[in-house]
């Protein structure tokens, strides 16, 4: 092979590695949250569900270590993380009483459960969600807001974790 | 309450999702709290990760046991507890931690060119209340790792951050004490972890080690581990007294009892400081990382293995005193060469350099008081390298890891002796391939091939004269190339089992060694070692697990004389079973039963050490949340066993002649420590 020919080749070589770059489709990192009215109990409900590898991995960036989230010790863990980064507010700027009800994990998914007592849904004015935001920088969180049988949809992301939904 | 996610909607949504650039090293989360599985990440068979749970669930009874969690491995002590430990795998007696690469937060922990044993490895600044997770490797596989890795590595992660702090007192038979405090707060935008140990520890021996250490850690960070920046100083501070190994004849003859020391003058001090960080960045496509390390270590060490052998009159006490100043920086990165459905392929490549600034010497002594000088160097030692590495996960049932590694050595010696003073340098190419079939059936096969190597004493390169006989001696070359290749199998086709087989060989071109306690370097004949490793775990229930670990080598010198070919010290067969109970209301517990194999302790094998068998267990109970007591037993069934023996002559004060003899340091006789521990 002459030199000629080799650096044809080195150059398609090259060519063919940056089109398999460009030809990578952008992924986005999501989490899903359900707001909810349950007219049984009065209680406004929420729930998030993040992909397990998600979660895994802000859990071992921030400590290092592995987690086991069927072990109360380190639910409290996440539940101190969603509790700083996830709020709901009222009108008068308010933050509504969230309570932690409780996770459970799968191999794929981790579900969060949290819901304030004695709320109807009506009251909630503003959503900060900023799950997750900080550790992935492309993370979107769709919020789904069920009011009185109509759902709204609202994304959150790292430019926009708060916003206002009337 | 009503789950009211689409299933489908969020199917949509994550099909596609992943995480970062350095994806593999990020673990799964766990379920039920089992051992993280490995399949469809690792390279080969015998690699794992350890996690801080399994790690405080071990009983422990001097911080380099920690390596333990290690299948095959072994850690033990032969002299006083501030001593670097003795390990061994892999059918190696790998010394104070020769072919063992050992690191703890990115700073590595072998000392090369060290006054006592190349390779040194003192783990007793190592600080369990941060430590977050021990990640192991097994064989010459890697382009990542270089120096002494060829048997196997360990690496120490500390927590950025703990979950909760911690506070505890242990008290404990022949002496122990410890007090350690660790916690971390938010500061200044980051996290500002913090730990101070003190500890006191006599051990068995009839002139107590009396262990005097003062230990502490502090780190600032920001951000993530993988998006952040850490910087962390640590000091530690140790010092102790010997009882080094004694001869079997003088106990067989009422002489000495089995704790007893022969020259009570043999002792140390440690102290190590350093300050290290790491900057990392990861992105979709890309991750990066730099950390860099500024180590100052000093060890004064006082031993007599042959007592009047040399020096009928004055004894045969020396002093191997090192100062050294270990710097280093390693930069690694990462980028997507290829990623589609069904193929990923990522390249990355590193570099790392070190240097070491080291002044030691061998001098003879007489309780710690120099008589003379054997020998004295000042060393420089700068190593370079560079690789590069290729995974590709061809499809759902092959991936592969392809690397190179170029070291390059600089071996500057300016010794007491104008003919022992001289530069020297060396360089070795280092190719691994990795392949790795499946998942399939819960299962996967590897296939692995590397080469390696360890770097001999920077002394032995430019010796030409022994400096206690004054004899001409041959120079040894920097580097020694081993080679590897290894198939192994992994399994979880048993539903909460864990099974690992691994068959392995590894050649070393020559055993080299530098004799510390000699002063001199001795070049050894090539050996092989073929072994078989088994490894598994097993967690029937939530609170259950039962670990089962136990490997056995032949480890054989090549074109030696017949009959001459046995390797002293190597390690036939090591086990271990372990019966693990936790979250069972508020009780906790572990058994373990460790098997330490037999060892040739001459070319020949007519003389051999026994194997020893040993029970370690622990119970915890809970009063509260955040209190908790533990006891700890070690030798539970109190055996009377060696934790190593030598065989080699020495010389008694009294006696007319040497004498060859095994000589032996016993393990701890049986012992427990309570602990209380406390939360907030």
């Amino acid at each position: 092979m002459n030199v000629r020919r080799l650096l044809v080749n080195a150059a398609c070589a090259a060519a063919l590695a940056c089109a398999c770059v460009a030809a990578q489709a952008h992924r986005f990192h999501a989490g899903i949250t359900d707001i909810s009215f349950n007219e049984h109990t009065g209680s406004t409900e929420v729930v998030h569900t993040y992909m397990a590898h998600d979660v895994e991995a802000l859990l071992a960036n921030l400590y290092q270590r592995q987690f086991d989230l069927s072990d109360p010790e380190d639910q409290a863990v996440l539940r101190k993380y969603v509790e700083k980064q996830f709020w709901l507010a009222a009108k008068d700027g308010q933050r509504l009483p969230l309570k932690w009800v409780g996770l459970t994990v799968d191999v794929d998914s981790v579900i969060v459960y949290q819901e304030a007592p004695a709320t109807p849904v009506q009251k909630v004015e503003t959503i900060h969600d900023a799950v997750l935001v900080d550790f992935l920088p492309d993370q979107v969180n769709t919020v789904n807001l069920t009011v009185g049988g109509s759902l709204r949809t609202f994304g959150l992301n790292a430019r926009t974790p708060e916003l206002s939904v009337h | 309450m009503k789950l009211r996610v689409l299933p489908c909607a969020l199917a949509a949504l994550f099909v596609h999702a992943h995480a970062f650039a350095d994806d593999p090293v990020i673990q799964r989360v766990l379920v039920e709290g089992a051992r993280a599985s490995q399949l469809g990440i690792a390279d080969s068979a015998n690699m794992g990760s350890v996690s801080q749970k399994e790690l405080e669930m071990r009983t422990i009874y001097r911080p380099g046991e920690l390596l333990e969690a290690t299948p095959g491995l072994i850690a033990s002590q032969h002299s006083g507890e501030g001593k670097a430990n003795q390990f061994y795998l892999r059918g190696f007696n790998l010394d104070h931690g020769t072919d063992l690469a050992t690191y703890v937060d990115g700073m590595p922990v072998n000392q090369r060119s060290h006054a006592h044993g190349q390779g040194w490895t003192d783990l007793n600044f190592l600080m369990p209340e941060l430590t977050a997770r021990l990640d192991y490797r097994k064989g010459p596989y890697s382009a990542r790792e270089g120096d002494f890795a060829s048997a196997g590595s360990a690496a120490v992660t500390y927590a950025n951050r703990l979950v909760r702090d911690v506070a505890t007192v242990s008290l404990g038979q022949n002496g122990y004490r410890r007090t350690a405090l660790a916690a971390s707060t938010e500061a200044a935008d980051g996290v500002v972890t913090y730990a101070v140990e003190a500890l006191h520890n006599d051990g068995p021996f009839t002139r107590g080690d009396d262990y005097r250490k003062l230990n502490g850690v502090l780190r600032y960070s920001r951000g993530y581990a993988n998006n952040g920046w850490s910087v962390t100083a640590m000091a530690y501070h140790g010092s102790w007294n010997s009882t080094d190994q004694i001869p079997e004849r003088a106990v067989a003859a009422g002489t000495i009892g089995r704790f007893d020391a022969l020259d009570d003058t043999d002792g140390g001090a440690a102290r190590r400081v350093s300050l290290s960080g790491v900057w990392r960045q990861t992105t979709a496509d890309t991750a990066s990382q730099v950390n860099a390390y500024l180590i100052r270590n000093q060890l004064d060490l006082w031993s007599n293995f042959t007592y009047f052998m040399d020096d009928p009159e004055h004894g045969d006490q020396f002093a191997q005193p090192d100062r050294r100043v270990t710097s280093g920086i390693n930069a690694i990165h990462t980028w997507h060469a290829h990623r589609s459905d069904s193929m990923t392929s990522d390249i990355t490549v590193g570099a790392q350099a070190q240097n070491d600034n080291i002044f030691n010497a061998l001098t003879h002594t007489q309780a710690r008081r120099t008589l003379d000088v054997t020998r004295q160097d000042h060393i420089v030692e700068t190593s370079g390298a560079l690789w590069i590495e290729n995974a590709t996960r061809w499809n759902a049932m092959f991936r592969s890891t392809l690397g190179l590694r170029a070291d390059r050595y600089r071996f500057d010696v300016r010794s007491d002796r104008p003919e022992n003073t001289g530069k020297a340098d060396d360089h070795l190419v280092s190719p691994s391939l990795n392949l790795a079939f499946g998942p399939w059936q819960q299962s996967e096969l590897y296939l692995n091939y590397g080469q390696g190597f360890h770097s001999n004493d920077a002394r032995g390169t430019t010796t030409t004269v022994d400096p206690k006989t004054l004899e001409a001696v041959g120079e040894t070359p920097g580097l020694v190339r081993s080679r590897g290749m290894e198939i192994g199998l992994r399994t979880e086709i048993i539903p909460k089992n864990q099974t690992a087989i691994s068959l392995y060989r590894l050649d070393f071109d020559s055993e080299l060694t530098y004799i510390g306690d000699a002063g001199n370097t001795e070049a050894g004949p090539p050996s092989r070692r073929t072994g078989i490793e088994f490894s598994n775990y097993y967690k029937p229930y939530k609170w259950l697990s039962i670990d089962f670990d136990a490997a056995f080598a032949r480890a054989r010198s090549q074109d030696v004389d017949a009959g001459q070919d046995r390797i002293p010290g190597a390690v036939e067969g090591v086990g271990q079973l372990a019966l693990t109970v936790s979250q069972l209301g508020n009780w906790e517990g572990a058994l373990r039963l460790r098997y330490f194999g037999p060892r040739p302790l001459v070319e020949d094998n007519s003389v051999r050490s026994h194997a020893s068998t040993t029970l370690n267990g622990r119970i915890g109970y809970r009063f509260a949340k955040d209190l908790r007591v533990e006891l700890e037993g070690f030798n539970l069934a109190d055996k009377r066993a060696s934790a190593i023996d030598y065989y080699y002559a020495s010389q008694l004060r009294g006696e007319a002649e040497p004498r060859d003899d095994i000589h032996f340091h016993p393990i701890e006789a049986r012992s427990f420590r309570v602990t209380l521990i406390k939360n907030f």
